[in-house]
């Protein structure tokens, strides 16, 4: 654990300093699969941390859990490699492997405790889904070659300016954004969301809820901003930007509406971000507009990110000693006997709710006012919505709070001890906090 | 010094206050208690400050405070007064103290997390009622919900949660699409003036094209609609008070409910005036069923908080009906109803709160003849209730009075702004006040009078000191505001001068060119054409 943390904060601090250095430059690697700038280095770093508070979640997680692998943290650290390569991506090829890298390796993660059956039938859900996402997306990829006659995302975009209407790049877009679907979990293609959250180790399911997504994110901004619109091609010419619009829209309502009967935390969490997922969409979409590598509206992948990891580690906390503790009822009177676990798992719910001041609502505001910037305010009714699912979404995560402050103490949790999962729920609360009230540091970063 | 300073402060020490109580020792809780009074009294004491500062004679913004928050989105953290936010904030500061100091025989249980979250209301209280940047706003409007959400969920009775969870989402729903209006104006605004604020004195210049303005106008409306609470979106307000421990309902009554009409004078109206103009009428309308439907539904209730409740509905249609009458008398007076709503509703939670520390019910059917047990309660009670049924010589009388006058008068504003029928409408208003003053009597004979046929209300104890020190200090507010009204009036005066002169120019004037996307176009501020006035006055 302790080497884990210790490589990825190395990785973090590297990549943070090579993002102050790198300006708005851009350096192209390796005949332009990899590309070095500010937005790379940014998701890096952002891999890194979450590598580390993973990390520093499981160790405790494992011991009290029975499913102690060294082998989780080497393969945490590869999937992170996929991450990492996700954000330096500059060809249709990095992002297959970067994809593929982070994919396996948590299809492994998964599956780890072997003996649990819902951990299994877990990860064989999200692997099957995950390798027929594959398929579309390879398949995808493929249209976009024969349209381009490269894979080259930079000269991709130049050749399609030329041609911009081609039934195979249509095609070939609307492909790849059913694949990214798969992976960030947006409707109509989330279905296996719910039970691999739920059946995932808790760790695990911070690192799919929160890293995972980033990079599928991170990924799309480059598919997406550079190769099929952003600065170079209008709004929706590819074809691509109404099934996001729709994608997101469903992905949004479809999200809370699950997840306002959920009594189970994981399950609850994992329908939130199936909703959160779709407010990242928005974030793409707008992206068509706007130049991408503006990516202030990013804040919210990041506040989202660090508000679900600190979210998880609550529940991994909570379930530390003796049984998972998954159940809502399971939480109740939780205020009383652990003050500052309720209080940080209050924030995280504040802040995914998208209440002030906390990151999650600086991040919303980000997100709908580049869509709301969108010409013609084309994307009016999606923010509309978009504020009015935050008006839902509202009622379950008060639901976790309502149990935790007003309901009698009904399964007492014991003492608790776990300093590293104390210390990254402490930091991820302070955190958010933090990126609420002072935002101005972390957008500019 | 110009004492732009105190109004941060003004936020920053009842934050201060709720972080030194939560790491506070645990233990009885009266640590706790003597660090929430004394901030909470420092922050009075400030606010007072403020009031030396300020210069009753002028119409505009004072003791502006501007600094940059949020840079990289052209957000500052801009604050300042006029002579009609001064008020409320007096209110706000002097409800806490007094409210801390009389929930020690109501809250007995984490002491220490209930003085925290008074604190912290009292900051989202005092931020709101001084922002000047509609997003500082928001983010203080919304901090509002979560400790008031707290102290009906933890310290509230029976169907708490229930309560807790429906105020929340109804605030909620509200304030979510103004929120969507205030991205709306702050987008609209860069794309035109190419500068990204939220500014609300830069905003207010930004003509907006009509069906913009009554979109918008409609967002803040309903979000504030919700607040005051205005008929048909009242029906949070009955189970939040009920449920609410007896602090949380004065605060709420006392405070809260008057960021509704705060919110249209500052926000809604000079954003958008035409769109105001165009949905006045329907505003006033549901003002005034409000003030008959709340007095009606409040003579039926058998618990004592609920009649109280009630009034509250029908007490603020009052304040909404006399702001939306736009005469100088109607505005005043509907400031002044809230100020007086303030302290009576207070007091009235407060008195109920007595009773009901010593008795463990609300209904009715449980009391009466209690004035033979309770004589010095009783008398200030009667006080209390007199000014809040709006009885010459205290407070309430020169609110509803005022506004009633004020709406029959309301008919030569300029341009196309009139709310239907102010005749019509200032009578029915009326019967609100002969229905208030019968059911708020019908409460207290019910209560103080008669036979004391109840045998458990044999023992029933009079006021203890600090009871007593409460309800006088209420008391000497409530006569006093209602025997020498004057200088409040006057020092608000030059404010609603300057927002009734405002609205006016903005119902008046055409709409603005249909500017709101594409091409940027340099924004012509509306205040050059009348040259000395700002827009909102600031920075006079």
């Amino acid at each position: 654990m302790g080497l884990t943390v210790a490589s990825a904060l190395v990785v973090a601090v590297t990549a943070l300093v090579h993002y102050n250095n790198i300006g708005d430059r851009e350096v192209v690697l390796f005949n332009g699969m990899l590309v070095a700038d500010k937005l790379g280095y940014l998701f890096s770093a952002l891999a890194a941390f979450a590598v580390a508070i993973v990390a520093l979640i499981a160790g405790p997680h494992q011991r009290t859990h029975a499913w102690e692998n060294g082998e989780f943290f080497g393969i945490l650290l590869l999937s992170s490699t996929g991450i990492i390569m996700l954000a330096h991506a500059g060809d249709l090829m990095t992002i297959f492997l970067g994809i593929e890298t982070l994919s396996i390796a948590v299809y492994v993660l998964t599956a780890l405790r072997k003996k649990s059956a819902r951990g299994n039938e877990a990860a064989m859900k999200y692997f099957l889904m995950g390798a027929f996402a594959t398929g579309i997306l390879v398949y995808g990829m493929a249209l976009l070659y024969g349209a381009a006659g490269t894979t080259n995302l930079a000269a991709m975009a130049e050749r399609l300016v030329a041609t911009p209407n081609l039934p195979l790049t249509v095609a070939g877009a609307f492909l790849v954004v059913i694949a990214f679907g798969f992976k960030i979990a947006a409707v109509p293609f989330h279905m296996w969301a719910p039970d691999a959250y739920e059946g995932a180790p808790t760790p695990v399911t911070a690192f799919m809820a929160a890293a995972v997504k980033a990079a599928a994110v991170v990924a799309m901004i480059r598919v997406f901003g550079t190769a099929l619109g952003g600065e170079v091609l209008p709004f929706g010419t590819l074809g691509w930007a109404s099934p996001l619009v729709i994608m997101a829209a469903l992905t949004m309502t479809a999200g809370n509406l699950a997840a306002l009967k959920q009594n189970n935390i994981k399950r609850l969490l994992a329908y939130s971000s199936i909703s959160h997922a779709g407010v990242i969409l928005v974030g793409v979409t707008a992206m068509a507009w706007a130049r991408p590598r503006r990516f202030r509206r990013w804040f919210y992948v990041m506040a989202y990110g660090l508000t679900t990891l600190g979210a998880f580690a609550v529940v991994a906390y909570i379930g530390s000693k003796d049984r998972e503790r998954l159940l809502l009822d399971d939480w109740a009177g939780l205020a009383t006997s652990h003050p500052g676990a309720a209080l940080a798992m209050t924030i995280c719910m504040l802040s995914l709710g998208g209440i002030p001041p906390t990151a999650g609502f600086m991040g919303k505001f980000q997100i709908f006012k580049s869509a709301m910037e969108v010409y013609d305010g084309q994307l009016l009714w999606l923010v509309i919505l978009g504020i009015l699912n935050s008006a839902v979404s509202i009622y379950y995560y008060l639901k976790v709070v309502t149990a935790m402050y007003f309901k009698p103490v009904a399964q007492p949790v014991g003492e608790l001890h776990a300093p590293s999962q104390a210390f990254v729920i402490a930091l991820c609360a302070v955190l958010v906090m933090a990126m609420g009230l002072l935002p101005s540091f972390w957008m500019g970063l | 010094m110009d004492g732009s300073f105190l109004l941060p402060l003004l936020i920053g020490l009842p934050v201060v206050g709720a972080l030194l109580v939560m790491v506070s020792p645990k233990g009885e809780g009266g640590l706790a208690r003597m660090l929430g009074l004394s901030f909470s009294l420092i922050t009075f004491l400030v606010s007072l400050g403020v009031f030396a500062y300020f210069r009753a004679n002028l119409g505009g913004m004072q003791l502006v405070f501007d600094t940059v928050w949020v840079s990289s989105l052209g957000i500052h953290f801009k604050t300042g007064i006029d002579g009609i936010s001064l008020w409320l904030l007096i209110l706000t500061t002097f409800m806490t103290p007094l409210t801390l100091f009389a929930a020690k025989g109501s809250i007995d249980k984490h002491v220490r997390e209930f003085v925290a979250a008074m604190l912290l209301l009292e900051a989202g209280m005092i931020g709101s009622f001084v922002a000047l940047d509609l997003f500082v706003f928001y983010v203080f409007y919304e901090i509002m919900l979560v400790p008031m959400y707290l102290l009906i969920g933890i310290w509230g009775g029976q169907r708490r949660i229930y309560a807790s969870i429906k105020f929340f989402v109804f605030t909620m729903v509200g304030s979510l699409l103004m929120l969507a209006a205030i991205i709306f104006l702050y987008v609209t605004h860069g794309q035109v003036t190419g500068t990204y604020t939220s500014d609300l004195e830069a905003l207010s210049n930004l003509i907006l094209p009509h069906q913009a303005q009554v979109w918008c106008f409609a967002a803040f409306a309903l979000a504030f609609a919700i607040k005051i609470p205005l008929f048909p979106v009242h029906t949070w307000l009955p189970d939040a008070h009920v449920e609410a421990p007896t602090p949380g309902s004065v605060i709420l009554a006392g405070v809260m409910l008057k960021f509704g009409i705060y919110g249209f004078l500052r926000f809604a109206m000079p954003l958008f005036p035409a769109g105001a103009a165009e949905l006045a009428p329907y505003i006033a309308v549901l003002a005034v069923i409000g003030i008959v439907y709340g007095a009606l539904v409040a003579f039926s209730q058998d618990d004592v908080k609920k009649i109280v409740a009630y009034s509250s509905v029908s007490h603020l249609g009052f304040c909404a009906l006399g702001l939306f009458a736009m005469t100088l008398t109607g505005i005043q007076g509907s400031i002044f109803a809230m100020l007086s709503h303030g302290l009576t509703t207070g007091g009235l939670f407060l008195g109920i709160g007595v009773l009901y520390e010593r008795r463990h019910t609300r209904r009715l059917a449980e009391y009466g003849g209690i004035w033979k047990q309770m004589p010095i309660f009783a008398g200030l009670y009667l006080i209390v209730t007199m000014g809040s049924a709006g009885l010459p010589a205290t407070s309430g009388f020169i609110g509803e009075f005022l506004t009633i006058f004020g709406t029959f008068t309301a008919s030569n504003f300029p341009g196309n702004y009139s709310i239907p029928n102010p005749m019509l409408l200032g009578a029915f208003a009326a019967t609100g006040v002969i229905l208030g003053a019968i059911y708020l009597l019908y409460m207290f004979q019910k209560v103080f009078f008669g036979k004391l046929d109840v045998a458990k209300n044999g023992g029933l104890k009079d006021l203890n000191g600090r009871e007593l020190a409460v309800f006088v200090i209420l008391c000497v507010g409530i006569i006093g505001m209602g025997v020498a009204p004057h200088r409040i009036l006057k020092s608000m005066e030059p404010s609603v001068q300057t927002f009734v002169r405002n609205f006016g120019r903005g119902v008046s004037e055409p709409d603005g060119p249909a500017r709101l996307y594409g091409t940027p176009v340099p924004s012509q501020p509306r205040a050059a054409k009348t040259a000395p006035v700002a827009q909102l006055g600031v920075g006079q």
